[in-house]
């Protein structure tokens, strides 16, 4: 093999590895942009949190004071294409002459549906026996966490709250 | 230690021998850029096969979802649009991409001995790929997939003997619906996948059986591997239709029309350019003569396709070299017929639905739901018990719906019996009519127009007394003539004096006279109206 040979041989590996280097190159640089969009579509959604929604829940002028008052609030929402009625049980607690605490319902616990104990003041679960004050603080039972408390204002007598 | 894992995977499964078999056939001198077109239909059948998988993941085939799922994946799931772009152009691309590599076997006589049957598995591939564009089209359930699906299967009806079962058969049953839309979605997601692979397989095999055709004439100098050099003229001219079909997909979005209708009959679909051609041949044979256009001629098509190798024996490869330019001629014909064709259809395509053309009646609906005393908002409002009218989607047909806004509490048409009489309808029929239209418009990405009042009293002035004999902009009866271009055929005087007295002018109308009927405020913006029509 002469001198020129070798060089030739040289060059020849030289272009085929460049040529094989661009080959990966293009087919990744192709199957990273398809990756981005069916990858993008099918992540989206998991990434996407529900935007919250403000819902009339009744006259303030309506609440009686300090007591709770258990509404239900149906809110339409959008289940990815389909749409779906959600119920949801909030204690309204009148506190000011225009201030409200909106407590969920749904105890901390379990989940199960509490009920508010009129003559005992307290907002009672039946499953296990917890008890929540009216501020949604435990007062005894097994609850791990206070009733949690959901935004709210008054708007022209009505009270709105976030879901 | 990287090299270390893959020598103990190679011993144990022996792939670099195997790629080695697979990227190393030596090809002949002188296999140029042409000899590219195979890779790049299988290319773009990935793109499909990937993109598919992604739309399935959101797509429902099922009447009262398929609509709302396909407009979810367009307007609401981030890069939805573009995935579906991909989708709807790459079936554009796969039939024309399928095209040019069948012409290119065809002029270099790559179908000759010995590879017959290469040619015979690509040929049914590409009637595969044409039934995938086919099958896909009924899938967004608009009412271009209603309609356009309803004529195909008409044409399939028209087989002889067996039209009215081979119907029944792509139905599901004796009307296009939910059965239809599930077993379409079987075929284009299961049955022509397998099908298609199948043969994808089998096409590679033979090829790499039969070795490459080269060029032409046979070229002197040393056969080079596959891999990497005609891979890499492969790779560009995939990187270039790669390119090609995002600017496609990106600039011109695929589009959706109004939800599939099956009430409005009057709807003409546009057929996709690659059926465009025999869209066109139809109408060259009408009534007893349509099987010419539907079975025969396509029948005679594919058989030459599939006859070609058998008839065409000789060694010569050269498109114009002996008896080969008889084949070369007839090919060259049939490609021209095609396009002759394709480009009079195009010529001569029914006017393209246009969502912004707010007809009358979608116009009148729209002023009904944003009136002050709308009873509507009294459900249909964020929060309520029932979806925002923008928002809201229409999975009742056409007469549950109509009831629903003449007596909102009913739970369904004909429940009510003497003893729980309906209340007063909360809007009449026309009325109804109109909501229903504007809603149509909305959900398909409308949005209202801004209009003068003398347009505001026309368009409620037509949907409650013109709409049920006359159409504008797809919307209406059929009795009488379309007005969406009245403007351009008569000037505003002669519309004036038909509206008050259609005999002045016809004698023979059966069209009712209004000028009794009408108030002059109402008679002068209508005519206004359509004079401005053109």
């Amino acid at each position: 093999m002469t001198m020129t040979d070798v060089n030739t041989t040289a060059r020849e590996i030289g272009r085929r590895s460049f040529v094989a280097r661009a080959i990966a190159a293009i087919h990744t640089v192709i199957g990273a942009t398809i990756a981005f969009i069916v990858g993008g579509t099918t992540l989206a959604p998991s990434f996407t949190r529900r935007e919250a929604s403000w819902l009339r829940a009744g006259s303030i002028d309506a609440l009686p004071d300090n007591q709770p008052v258990a509404v239900a609030l149906r809110v339409m929402r959008q289940d990815g294409y389909s749409q779906v009625v959600d119920r949801t049980l909030v204690y309204l607690v009148k506190t000011g002459e225009q201030d409200v605490r909106v407590l969920q319902s749904r105890c901390t616990h379990l989940g199960c549906q509490t009920s508010y104990d009129r003559r005992a003041k307290r907002i009672v679960c039946p499953c296990h026996g917890g008890v929540f004050d009216l501020q949604g603080n435990v007062m005894e039972g097994p609850p791990p966490a206070p009733l949690p408390t959901l935004q709210a204002r008054v708007e022209n007598g009505e009270v709105m709250v976030q879901i | 230690m990287l090299r270390g894992v893959f020598d103990w995977i190679d011993s144990r499964t022996g792939y670099r021998a195997a790629l080695h078999h697979l990227l190393d056939e030596p090809l002949p001198a002188g296999t140029g850029w042409i000899f590219t077109t195979g890779s790049i239909v299988l290319f773009l059948l990935g793109v499909q096969i990937v993109s598919g998988v992604g739309l399935s993941m959101y797509y429902v085939p099922a009447p009262a979802l398929a609509y709302d799922s396909v407009r979810y994946i367009t307007d609401t799931l981030t890069l939805g649009w573009l995935l579906r772009g991909l989708h709807f152009w790459g079936s554009t691309f796969i039939v024309l991409a399928a095209t040019i590599h069948l012409l290119r076997v065809f002029f270099l006589g790559s179908y000759k001995a010995p590879r017959e049957v290469t040619w015979l598995t690509g040929v049914v591939m590409f009637l595969l790929i044409l039934a995938f564009a086919l099958s896909g089209y009924l899938l967004p359930w608009d009412q271009k997939a209603y309609w356009a699906t309803t004529v195909t299967i008409n044409i399939a009806r028209g087989t002889p003997l067996v039209g009215e079962q081979v119907a029944d058969v792509m139905r599901g049953g004796a009307q296009l619906g939910a059965l239809t839309l599930g077993r379409w979605y079987t075929a284009h997601v299961f049955l022509l996948p397998a099908a298609l692979i199948l043969f994808v397989v089998a096409h590679i095999t033979l090829m790499r059986r039969h070795g490459i055709s080269g060029p032409i004439a046979p070229k002197d100098g040393p056969r080079r591997a596959f891999y990497p050099w005609h891979a890499i003229k492969d790779t560009l001219m995939m990187a270039a239709v790669f390119a090609l079909l995002l600017v496609f997909a990106a600039n011109f979005p695929a589009h959706l029309d109004e939800i599939a209708n099956p009430a409005d009959a009057s709807y003409v679909p546009r057929p996709e350019w690659y059926f465009l051609s025999l869209f066109e041949l139809l109408k060259y044979f009408p009534g007893p003569w349509e099987p010419v256009a539907t079975m025969v001629i396509p029948g005679l098509v594919v058989g030459f396709l599939l006859a070609l190798p058998f008839l065409d024996r000789g060694p010569d490869r050269h498109p114009f070299r002996g008896r080969r330019l008889l084949f070369t001629l007839a090919m060259v014909v049939l490609a021209s017929g095609i396009l002759v064709m394709t480009a009079l259809g195009l010529a001569d395509l029914p006017t393209k639905y246009d969502p912004n053309d707010w007809g009358p009646r979608a116009v009148a609906g729209h002023l009904i739901v944003s009136a002050p005393d709308n009873k509507c908002v009294t459900c249909h409002v964020t929060g309520g018990p029932a979806a925002d009218l923008a928002a809201t989607r229409i999975t009742k047909d056409e007469e549950w719906l109509l009831a629903h806004m003449s007596d909102p509490v009913a739970i369904a048409p004909g429940v009510r019996t003497e003893d729980d009489p309906a209340p007063p309808a909360q809007m009449t029929r026309f009325q109804a009519q109109s909501v229903l239209a504007y809603l149509r418009r909305t959900r398909a990405g409308a949005i209202p127009p801004e209009l003068t009042e003398d347009e505001r009293i026309a368009s409620v002035t037509f949907a409650g007394m013109c709409v049920g004999c006359h159409k504008i902009a797809g919307e209406g009866g059929e009795s009488g003539p379309d007005l969406s271009r009245v403007g351009a055929r008569r000037d505003a005087a002669a519309i004036r004096r038909i509206v008050k007295d259609p005999t002045t002018e016809f004698p023979d109308s059966l069209m009712p006279p209004f000028g009794e009927r009408l108030t002059e405020q109402q008679l002068s913006a209508l005519v206004n109206y359509l004079s401005a029509r053109r």
